[in-house]
């Protein structure tokens, strides 16, 4: 009988473990939205060049840039210099704008959601609610 | 019979510990506790306004209330078994500890004996985590007096 347990949870930590590993690196690249009057191509090139990337999602609304990334494994670690760093290229970039950058994941999640649903006409207010979720600190 | 005798004796009946196979068991069952953890995680990601940072309060509080669950249903026990400090390292571990204490001493009354019995392990972990936090607060605070970091 023990024998047994231990085997059935063998099974089940092998079916585990090629579940994650299919489904480890799916979804990557650059995704811009762009409904603001700047050049969102400067910005594709910084992210192009950073090497710590594995996908990156902006949206340029008005006097927002909002942008979600998502780094590899190892540079999680430095994630909050990997922002700042991020953050200050594109200031230098696009200075009349207000950045937010954030390797969170819930940001990317809600940027691509952004993306995808195509409201225009609630966009800045979902940036702001993101904003204020980013300074949340409890 | 001496004492060192005694010792020899012992060592050559008592069977090998299987040393690898405990360790390779522990990280299995603390990796795929962790998992679920990382998922429960997500899961308030996706559906609630939390954030990667604020979300692990609530996946606390929510692995910690299943391993109770599991541990009243005579569950967690055999994941212990199996996976020995990987079960016990993890916050399921925390829980486990309380409602093992409390389900041990419920013949001796719900208030003496549950009440009074139920952080008999938990406790140390309780008092032992809330004073390392409190110096580490105390040195980050200090650090930031003296300007040698910022919060």
């Amino acid at each position: 009988m023990k024998k047994l347990e231990g085997m059935h949870i063998r099974k089940l930590g092998l079916a585990i473990v090629v579940l994650v590993m299919l489904t480890g690196c799916s979804e990557n690249g650059i995704r811009i939205h762009n409904d603001s009057s700047e050049n969102a191509r400067k910005a594709e090139e910084v992210f192009i060049k950073d090497k710590d990337l594995t996908a990156v999602v902006t949206v340029f609304h008005d006097k927002d840039l909002l942008t979600g990334v998502t780094l590899k494994t190892f540079s999680r670690f430095k994630k909050e210099k990997i922002e700042k760093e991020l953050k200050k290229k594109l200031e230098e970039l696009y200075p009349e704008l207000d950045i937010t950058v954030s390797a969170d994941g819930k940001i990317w999640m809600e940027a691509n959601k952004l993306i995808n649903s195509d409201h225009e006409k609630d966009l800045g207010e979902k940036i702001d609610k993101l904003k204020l979720l980013l300074k949340e600190e409890t | 019979m001496d004492e060192k005798k005694y010792a020899q004796l012992e060592q050559q009946t008592s069977p090998k510990t299987p040393l690898l196979r405990n360790v390779i068991f522990a990280f299995l069952t603390g990796g795929t506790i962790c998992l679920i953890g990382q998922f429960i995680a997500l899961f308030y990601m996706t559906f609630f306004d939390f954030t990667e940072r604020t979300a692990s309060n609530p996946t606390v509080a929510t692995m910690v209330f299943f391993s109770m669950l599991l541990t009243g249903f005579g569950q967690y026990k055999k994941i212990g078994q199996l996976g020995g400090a990987g079960s016990a390292v993890p916050i399921t571990g925390f829980g486990n500890a309380v409602i093992s204490a409390a389900i041990e001493h419920k013949s001796e009354g719900y208030v003496l004996g549950v009440g009074g019995n139920m952080f008999k392990l938990a406790g140390a972990v309780i008092l032992f985590g809330v004073f390392s936090a409190f110096v580490v607060a105390l040195i980050k605070t200090i650090l930031v007096k003296f300007g040698v970091i910022s919060w």
